[in-house]
């Protein structure tokens, strides 16, 4: 699948570049939760120095092959820039993008022995892989302990045309090969049996499970969870969706799945159904365009009633809704136009309304309200020397959130191991 | 349907419509290219320089190269061109033809010799094909040709008298300029020494003698031809800081007749060469990038600026600045400091760090609001600080006898 968005030009990137006013204490840079130093990065590229360009972005950042081009950036640096003030802010992200795709990831790579102590990584996502790279360059062996494909949500869910294959096997081949002592395929659910042979424990099994659809004719064939779809569209395997599909959600997954869907299959109709409006959908910005642009089309303000159909889907029955005051989070508020009903003839409907924590797996490690597990400010869990970071703790969050996560966890643990020898 | 400005006024007895002529280099030298120029409305030609027979003009292509930035790409031009290939008959000839399609315009050619016999012959047959003024080219940067290869003849003082002389005794009454270069020790005594010949005027200056570059991949010098490069003569926007410079010492020491020439880019640029002593502005680089219709905007905005400013003529410019240029010890010494307009402040902090890492550590910073704010008592005001604003938000106060005068960013105009 030919990717969506092209990696800037030389001349396209050094003219962007020129836009920069290289902040003093630059806001970019502080409001990534990496701390990727971007005016730095910048200048590098400026002055056509790209290897010093890319040191600093793999410095601060194992994920940068990744967050190139999947990363938010209106959610963080951009968000800030400073020379929004003037005109528009720097296309940050871009730029970075131009960097990874123009330089090796293997430039001048020099660890140290491995000598300081062992820990155990559940989870080859982003969170676990920067926290094996910190630890490595600290002199740690890592462990990493993976159920499905390496690399996280990125790789397992993200659809080709933002996150090709070769970029992630570029960036998650090197990272595993190069800062994992071993990696083994194992669905570790307990801790406790690592805690014996290992210094600390890292956990970042972020949260694979789906949230289910509580209306009638969930169950009927047809119906699908949306991350599971996703996965089984990345690994290969055809979704097995019809040609009418509804998308109940208005997240980033619900958007994914209909790219991708349409992707698949360019004949297929792909509906998102909200229950909200245009404005409201929760989703990223380039996404929506992406989707929109792949033929996705949008019922809005449509409260899905019940799943209808014989043993099969046949339909969604949904209720018009209409917006009301702002709630708190800025989002308007909606309610039932009562009589409103109707149904949209599909024979598919995905589901697309978020992540279930899934309490069952590592039993002692104290959660919270939610159901995530807690930690301190330390990163540490009610279980000593176990530590936890990314969406098993936070709830999903961005990629670069979960390398901030990683990054934390290894100074703590490398603190940890420190303070007891 | 506007009425057009008059900007034509009388330049050594020769009428311009505007002060704005095309310079003796490529633009001019082809005939079909300068008849576009003159029709585009461009007041005069000088038509490239051309010399006797058996002076080989031998091309090295590409001639030309540039430096600047990826977004501003020609911030300087440099070329290793020579004179014209063409022959004094074919210029002569063009002569004749120019002035029967043109008779309000101002065409002039430039010649470049060695012996006396040699410029005096290129003079005189300039004169019978009915030439409006000659220049005289003593400062091509690859050398003059003949005697003294890799000189400009405008680097000696005695060489610049003589030849001036040789060339005005043959002129009689036609106009002559001698175009200087400004990579002399003193341009002064060059301009004193051309005074004495009896030249009419002085084009200052030609393009400035430059190594453009070196390619820090092969360490070529830039151009490089098969690896090997020679010094360019640089022009362009980077230059007119060194032409105005070389203008205004000629302006106040020597009373002279100036052409203008070397890195005007607008009508703005053109009135700074004016003020300090240009009587006309020579193009070349500007037309070379943009065109020929950039006269529209020049004559437009020249126009609009003798309007705004109540100036009758062009004229009413040239040497308006000079009184104003001191000796650095001349000038009174203020005591002002910096002060930064918050309103418009965006916060990126270049300042500070300007200040801090450049100059008087005399600017704060407040890291929560991202504002800075001036120690006033550390700051001596060398304004530094509003070079580096982006937005032009800082300016230097003083309040000397209960009168505030503020210093502010120059080079930017009011819009």
């Amino acid at each position: 699948m030919e990717e969506f968005e092209k990696t800037l030009s030389r001349q396209q990137a050094a003219i962007e570049a020129e836009r920069c006013l290289y902040c003093y204490d630059a806001p970019c840079q502080a409001k990534c939760p990496a701390h990727v130093p971007v005016p730095e990065f910048i200048q590098s590229i400026r002055s056509g120095n790209l290897h010093g360009a890319r040191t600093l972005l793999q410095t601060a950042h194992p994920f940068i092959e990744t967050c190139g081009r999947i990363c938010p950036e209106e959610a963080f640096c951009q968000s800030v820039c400073t020379r929004s003030k003037i005109d528009a802010p720097l296309r940050i992200r871009e730029l970075h993008r131009f960097v990874t795709d123009s330089t090796d990831p293997t430039d001048r790579m020099e660890l140290p022995e491995v000598t300081v102590g062992r820990v155990a990584i559940i989870g080859a996502g982003p969170a676990g892989l920067t926290c094996a790279r910190e630890l490595r360059i600290r002199g740690f062996s890592c462990d990493v302990f993976e159920a499905r494909r390496m690399g996280g949500v990125p790789s397992q869910e993200v659809s080709t045309h933002r996150y090709p294959q070769k970029v992630e096997e570029r960036e998650i081949c090197f990272l595993a090969s190069v800062f994992a002592t071993h990696v083994y395929t194992k669905h570790v659910t307990d801790v406790k049996p690592l805690i014996a042979d290992y210094d600390a424990v890292f956990v970042a099994t972020g949260l694979p499970s789906e949230s289910d659809m509580n209306i009638d004719g969930a169950q009927l064939v047809g119906v699908h969870h949306a991350r599971e779809l996703l996965r089984r569209m990345k690994s290969g395997v055809i979704s097995g969706a019809g040609n009418r599909v509804g998308i109940i959600g208005g997240g980033n997954v619900a958007i994914e799945v209909a790219s991708m869907l349409r992707e698949e299959d360019p004949t297929r109709d792909v509906t998102v159904v909200y229950r909200r409006g245009i404005k409201e959908l929760k989703a990223f910005k380039k996404e929506i365009e992406e989707a929109t642009a792949l033929g996705v089309t949008y019922q809005f303000l449509a409260i899905p009633d019940k799943i209808v159909g014989n043993h099969h889907v046949e339909g969604l029955q949904v209720t018009q809704a209409h917006l009301c005051e702002e709630d708190e989070s800025g989002r308007c508020r909606f309610e039932p136009l009562p009589g409103s009903s109707f149904i949209i003839p599909l024979d598919t409907v995905v589901v697309a309304i978020g992540q279930r924590v899934d309490e069952d797996v590592f039993p002692g490690l104290a959660r919270g309200n939610s159901g995530l597990i807690s930690v301190g400010e330390n990163m540490e869990t009610s279980m000593p020397g176990v530590y936890a970071g990314g969406d098993a703790v936070h709830g999903a969050q961005t990629v670069v959130e979960a390398v901030r996560d990683g990054k934390k966890a290894a100074e703590q643990i490398a603190a940890l191991v420190a303070g007891g020898k | 349907m506007y009425r057009e400005h008059d900007l034509s006024y009388d330049f050594l007895g020769i009428h311009l419509e505007n002060p704005f002529i095309l310079s003796a280099a490529p633009p001019t030298d082809e005939l079909d290219i300068a008849i576009d120029g003159l029709k585009a409305g461009w007041a005069g030609v000088v038509l490239k320089t051309t010399s006797v027979e058996g002076n080989p003009v031998n091309l090295k292509y590409p001639m030309m190269s540039s430096f600047g930035t990826a977004a501003h790409k020609l911030w300087g031009l440099g070329n290793i061109d020579l004179i014209s290939q063409y022959h004094i008959n074919e210029i002569c000839e063009r002569v004749k033809t120019l002035k029967g399609m043109f008779p309000t315009k101002m065409v002039a050619a430039s010649i470049m010799g060695s012996k006396k016999e040699d410029w005096q012959s290129l003079v005189w047959q300039l004169k019978k094909a009915g030439v409006d003024l000659i220049e005289c080219s003593f400062s091509c940067p690859q050398g003059s040709m003949g005697e003294a290869p890799g000189r400009m003849l405008a680097q000696s003082i005695e060489a610049t008298e003589k030849v001036a002389r040789w060339v005005k005794e043959a002129a009689g009454d036609t106009p002559v300029l001698i175009k200087i270069t400004p990579q002399v020790t003193d341009i002064v005594e060059i301009a004193k020494a051309l005074k004495r010949s009896g030249v009419d005027g002085v084009t200052a200056s030609n393009s400035v003698p430059a190594l453009i570059g070196v390619d820090v991949e092969t360490l070529e010098p830039l151009p490089s031809l098969f690896g090997e490069g020679a010094y360019s003569g640089m022009t362009g926007m980077v230059i007119k800081p060194l032409t105005l410079r070389t203008i205004a010492e000629i302006a106040r020491n020597v009373d002279i007749t100036i052409s203008g020439n070397g890195g005007a880019y607008s009508w703005s640029d053109a009135v700074e060469l004016m003020a300090v002593g240009a009587s006309n502005v020579q193009f070349c680089t500007l037309p070379m990038h943009h065109g020929f219709g950039t006269i529209r905007d020049l004559k437009s905005g020249l126009a609009d600026y003798l309007d705004r400013k109540g100036y009758a003529s062009p004229l009413d410019i040239v040497d308006k600045a000079l009184g104003s240029i001191k000796g650095q010890e001349e000038l009174v010494a203020p005591h002002s400091h910096s002060d930064i307009d918050i309103d418009k402040c965006i916060g990126c902090g270049n300042c500070f760090r300007a200040c801090n890492d450049g100059a008087h550590r005399a600017i704060l910073w407040d890291a929560e609001k991202r504002q800075p704010s001036v120690d006033a008592d550390k700051c001596p005001g060398c304004g530094q600080c509003m070079q580096v604003c982006p937005v032009n938000a800082i300016r230097m106060k003083e309040e000397l006898d209960g009168k505030v005068h503020y210093f502010e960013f120059g080079g930017t105009h009011q819009v």
